[in-house]
């Protein structure tokens, strides 16, 4: 499905006047299917505000510009916002807060039962199966535990676990890994791209960690005060380095070194993903040890 | 959710503002009790409150929608005390009767002065909490119920509890919102259905907001422990409360409408007649 986004405004308190805020302001953007799209910005840009109009969390005001998902027209009242929402699915903040209900087979049907009213008994415990393993949990050995009583990782995987449950096309997460230490960060994201392989094409990603959004995304936009300021692969987006401190952000550490390489008189010029930076400062090595002999 | 307007402190600069939150409180507790004495029928009584409510509201700065609003939020139940009076009271004379429903007179005058008396209570508190932030109301709670300490209540204990409470309503507000999504984001379905199912889909909600406000109990307490929170003992105040004019101006206010009702209540019927 492609989402395409054209001049999206919305107004916070739009009738107090002396409180309006603009969240975000005449956005446009097109996120094609299979892409792993990251949106970056200081805190407050609006990020959070696009990304929830994505599954129709936040509605498209009107005359607020257009939004269309797939084959579903956001900005239309009579829009199915059911259907979208099981086609589009959501990862808030700290995921594993929204767990409820008594056992981790419950909780991950939720979604499913909410969607699916004629599922079967078999079809339900076979989608929750699947996601639980998607997740990496063993199905037979938590799906009667109580959500509280896992840990903080597995909580999270069976929150995630009651989104994908419904097969979402497309995936967004706003700040999915924030409060993970780097291994659970690490196992996430190999998560995602294991996701992407299988029914979910595109994966809108929310974060502040541009080591995070540098490395895994073939697109990035940058929201500053509500409107998406800069679109495009990682290498343009961090090769300005002025801009990225203006818009107070900072460099991953690939565009960095590179950076620091280039002052020092190293050409090592690459795509800042970390495969191809190191392959770059080896070119760049062995090409100065043959200049010297 | 955003909306919960009933008692939420409108900040201003005012006479009414700058009143020490302990003669308010006093004041308000005894305006109620005022609007309690005015006896069936009295609309002169009814009147005087209503001025001390007008009065007071220009005197604190506030817009009278404001203080309006704070009647929104019971209105339900207004509505619901007038029509059971209206519908079921037997008393006086019967204006219309239609199989078990009669309207009479009295059950006419009983619901206006229904109406009256819980609308004008309302007026009144919603002032204090206009005018006056949690915090004040809570240190004014605490030092009025001091006497409470001879029969060992823990007052200072019940106002911490207090003003903790109040200090995280708009803190659940937050994550309210937040869960509502994350719940809707996965096809929850709020707004159809009758009443019972629409109570049912609430659970998963309430749940992880109750699991919530544990954590957030125990990372507070946590916080606490870690800078020596020790209660009561040799506790000083950062703003320290100290009497003025302007309470003497309202306690002699709220006399003046105590004593005017009592008067009232005796002789009426000269007045009237």
């Amino acid at each position: 499905m492609q989402i395409v986004a054209q001049n999206l405004t919305y107004i916070y308190s739009e009738k107090s006047k002396g409180l309006a805020v603009r969240a975000i302001d005449g956005v446009t953007v097109t996120i094609n299917e299979g892409d792993f799209f990251g949106i970056i910005g200081h805190t407050g840009s609006g990020k959070s505000t696009f990304v929830q109009h994505l599954n129709g969390l936040i509605k498209v005001g009107k005359d607020k510009g257009g939004l269309t998902v797939g084959e579903y027209d956001l900005s239309d009242k009579k829009c199915d916002f059911k259907g979208l929402r099981a086609k589009v699915g959501m990862v808030f903040q700290y995921p594993e807060h929204q767990l409820f209900a008594e056992t981790v087979f419950d909780d991950v049907a939720f979604g499913l039962k909410n969607y699916g009213k004629d599922l079967s008994e078999e079809q339900i415990s076979s989608a929750v199966r699947s996601a639980l393993e998607i997740v990496g949990l063993d199905y037979d050995s938590v799906k009667e535990k109580s959500p509280f009583e896992l840990s903080g990782g597995q909580k999270r995987r069976v929150a995630i676990a009651g989104v994908i449950v419904t097969k979402p096309e497309v995936l967004v997460l706003d700040e999915p890994v924030a409060g993970l230490d780097p291994r659970g960060k690490t196992e996430f994201i190999d998560l995602l791209h294991r996701l992407h392989k299988t029914f979910v094409k595109t994966i809108i990603i929310v974060s502040h960690d541009m080591n995070l959004v540098c490395e895994n995304c073939n697109r990035i936009g940058v929201f500053s005060e509500g409107k998406l300021v800069k679109e495009g692969s990682p290498k343009e987006i961090f090769s300005s380095l002025d801009q990225i401190k203006e818009l107070k952000l900072s460099l991953p550490v690939t565009a960095f070194l590179t950076e620091v390489l280039k002052e020092k008189g190293v050409n090592a010029d690459n795509d800042f993903t970390e495969d191809g930076f190191v392959d770059a400062v080896v070119s760049a090595y062995m090409e100065r040890k043959r200049g010297d002999k | 959710m955003k909306d919960v307007s009933f008692g939420q402190y409108y900040p201003a600069t005012s006479f009414a503002h700058k009143m020490d939150a302990r003669i308010k409180i006093l004041i308000i507790i005894a305006y109620i009790v005022a609007v309690f004495l005015v006896q069936p029928f009295h609309f002169l009584g009814f009147l005087a409150c209503l001025v001390f409510v007008i009065v007071s509201t220009i005197v604190a700065k506030v817009p009278f929608m404001r203080v309006l609003k704070s009647i929104k939020g019971i209105l339900f139940f207004i509505v619901l005390s007038a029509v059971l009076q209206i519908f079921f009271n037997a008393n006086g004379k019967v204006l219309l009767s239609w199989s078990f429903i009669t309207i009479t007179d009295q059950g006419l005058l009983n619901a206006g002065f229904l109406i009256a008396r819980i609308t004008l209570v309302v007026l009144g508190a919603s002032l204090l909490t206009l005018t006056t932030s949690p915090v004040e109301i809570a240190d004014g709670l605490e030092s009025l119920m001091t006497p409470l300490k001879w029969i060992k209540f823990p007052v200072h204990e019940f106002a911490l509890i207090m003003s903790i409470a109040l200090r995280f309503i708009p803190t659940l507000l937050d994550e309210t919102d937040r869960i509502i999504k994350a719940q809707k984001a996965r096809g929850a379905d709020f707004e159809s259905g009758n009443i019972f199912k629409r109570i049912r889909a609430l659970i998963p909600v309430l749940i992880p907001l109750l699991i919530g406000s544990f954590r957030r109990a125990d990372e507070l307490a946590d916080a606490m422990d870690a800078r020596c929170y020790a209660g009561s003992k040799k506790r000083t105040k950062y703003k320290k409360q100290t009497l003025t004019f302007r309470d003497v101006i309202g306690v002699l206010f709220i006399a003046g409408l105590i004593v005017g009702i009592v008067f009232l209540n005796k002789f009426y019927l000269f007045l009237v007649i």
